[in-house]
């Protein structure tokens, strides 16, 4: 986890935070696949973007999904103290692709994400992957959203983690397909940019299973058992447990995907 | 200013504040809409937001969110009654819809609050420019290099935004069909789109990373800056507001005053 702190010494890495927030935002706000509940959440294709960025530019698309949905609040006019579960939500899903791909144990393929060898398998880690980061962030941002009693965390919950993976595990592919070579030619996947020294030492396929398991088994817990006790201590204690063990299980995962580049 | 932000270029008291005095009232607005449950006392904040709207000139801004607004009023009109239990007299008893008292005044306050704090973030962005919001972000201590982040990425927003529209011409023109009625045709449709634009984006990284720091870009030494932010009288007055409002919100509702 200190990459995300250490990254901020490097000009590219800051430079790659500010375009990634800004092409996330700038993709979010006009395109809609369909939409669910009219102003308040539909069907985005930007959505895939901070998988595709996780994996790519690893911590600079943590905070550059997270700045990016911010700007799309400050500029969608829906700024405001629920953006604050936005930010961190949104953290956490540009955050799970670097930390998981390559880092999943029998789920990996040990391949780059290109979709050229072993396409099952490559699909079959990219859809744990893009479907884990889609609950981190749905998870995140409900337990905020509920805590400030806003909207239900189980009317929340499940749609926006549909939202976010269902444009992640359709375009994704073709996504990775396509563009991949093309970021890792201009050099910019984030082994290539970081400092050897700035990234994490180990890489720990327990704190990825747990990455990948803990915000399913909280969003199952708050909507199947706790349902409908809006800002109730029992779903705010929930929401605590289940972020704080997802934050560590990101620590313990530390990062496999640098060491997939070199060995390619 | 881009025609796709909502900051509006006037001189009122609001637009003179401080950007942090602005979160501050921001807070203000946001302590009592969650304090309060009765949809008596989420009005005061929510008229108060208008009233700042009003001042700062950003009424106009409501014609662009307005359907964010009354969507999110509706929706949590209709969800709030079921997490609520019945009590007081029957206000409605229509077929399956059946609402008391209680469940009707919950679900409003409920719908006020979540409205109270988009127009209070509307009152925010209506009165504070790009430049001014990444001035309060450092002035609330945020390191320099996030800082710098987010106001590159505000300034490169409206770029991406047009860029994003263009190519979508230009696809669409090319024959590109992205309203078909498979649900999985319609989302492959946007890749031509999606990658056209950020391949762009990131094309010339490596070339302004360059020229960032042959301009003695270093986000480690310690900065000086043209502009410094000061904090006026005005603008603890504020903070004092916020202060006295929250304090206030606080303690009426822990003795149950606007609470159910």
């Amino acid at each position: 986890m200190r990459e995300l702190l250490t990254m901020w010494r490097d000009t590219r890495m800051v430079m790659l935070v500010a375009v990634v927030a800004a092409v996330y935002a700038a993709l979010l706000i006009p395109f809609k696949l369909f939409t669910i509940l009219p102003g308040l959440t539909s069907i985005r294709p930007a959505n895939v973007l901070p998988v595709f960025f996780g994996i790519a530019f690893g911590p600079a698309a943590a905070w550059g999904s997270a700045i990016g949905n911010l700007i799309g609040d400050v500029f969608g006019g829906t700024f405001g103290p629920g953006s604050i579960g936005g930010f961190v939500g949104n953290f956490f899903f540009g955050l799970v692709g670097y930390k998981l791909w390559g880092n999943l144990g029998p789920l990996s393929s040990g391949e780059e994400p290109d979709f050229r060898n072993q396409r099952l398998r490559q699909l079959i880690e990219y859809v744990a992957v893009a479907v884990a980061a889609a609950a981190a962030c749905a998870a995140i941002i409900a337990w905020v959203v509920d805590a400030l009693e806003l909207v239900p965390f189980s009317v929340l919950g499940p749609i926006i983690l549909t939202n976010n993976a269902v444009s992640a595990v359709v375009l994704g592919p073709p996504l990775f397909y396509l563009a991949y070579p093309r970021v890792k030619e201009m050099g910019l996947l984030y082994p290539d940019v970081l400092r050897t020294e700035d990234l994490p030492s180990r890489a720990n396929s327990a704190g990825a299973l747990a990455m990948l398991v803990v915000p399913l088994v909280w969003i199952g817990i708050a909507v199947l058992v706790l349902g409908g006790a809006p800002g109730s201590t029992a779903q705010i204690g929930l929401g605590a447990v289940g972020f704080l063990v997802t934050a560590v299980a990101a620590y313990v995962a530390g990062e496999n995907f640098s060491a997939i580049v070199r060995e390619a | 200013m881009s025609s796709t932000s909502l900051y509006v270029d006037a001189d009122s008291f609001l637009h003179r504040l401080d950007p942090r005095a602005k979160l501050a009232l921001l807070l203000a607005m946001a302590v009592p809409a969650y304090t309060f449950g009765r949809p008596a006392f989420i009005a005061i904040p929510f008229v108060a937001a208008l009233i700042g709207l009003w001042i700062g000139g950003g009424l106009r801004n409501l014609r662009r969110v307005w359907f964010i607004i009354v969507a999110l009023f509706i929706v949590g009109l209709v969800v709030w009654p079921g997490f609520v239990e019945r009590g007081g007299p029957v206000v409605v008893d229509v077929g399956p819809v059946f609402l008391t008292e209680q469940q009707t005044l919950f679900a409003l306050g409920r719908s006020l609050r979540i409205t109270s704090f988009i127009l209070g973030g509307l009152v925010y962005v209506s009165t504070t420019s790009n430049e001014e919001i990444v001035r309060g972000m450092r002035g609330l201590g945020l390191p320099y290099a996030f800082c710098f982040a987010v106001g590159t990425a505000l300034r490169l927003f409206p770029t991406f935004l047009d860029a994003a529209g263009t190519v979508r011409q230009a696809q669409e023109a090319r024959g590109l069909e992205i309203s078909s009625k498979n649900p999985i045709e319609r989302a492959r449709s946007f890749i031509p789109l999606l990658i056209p634009v950020f391949m762009t984006a990131f094309r010339n990284i490596e070339t302004q990373s360059m020229a960032l720091e042959a301009r003695g870009f270093d986000t480690r030494s310690e900065r000086t800056f043209y502009r410094e932010s000061t904090f006026a009288t005005r603008d603890w007055l504020a903070v004092g507001a916020t202060v006295a409002v929250s304090i206030a919100s606080i303690a009426l509702s822990t003795v149950g005053v606007g609470t159910f």
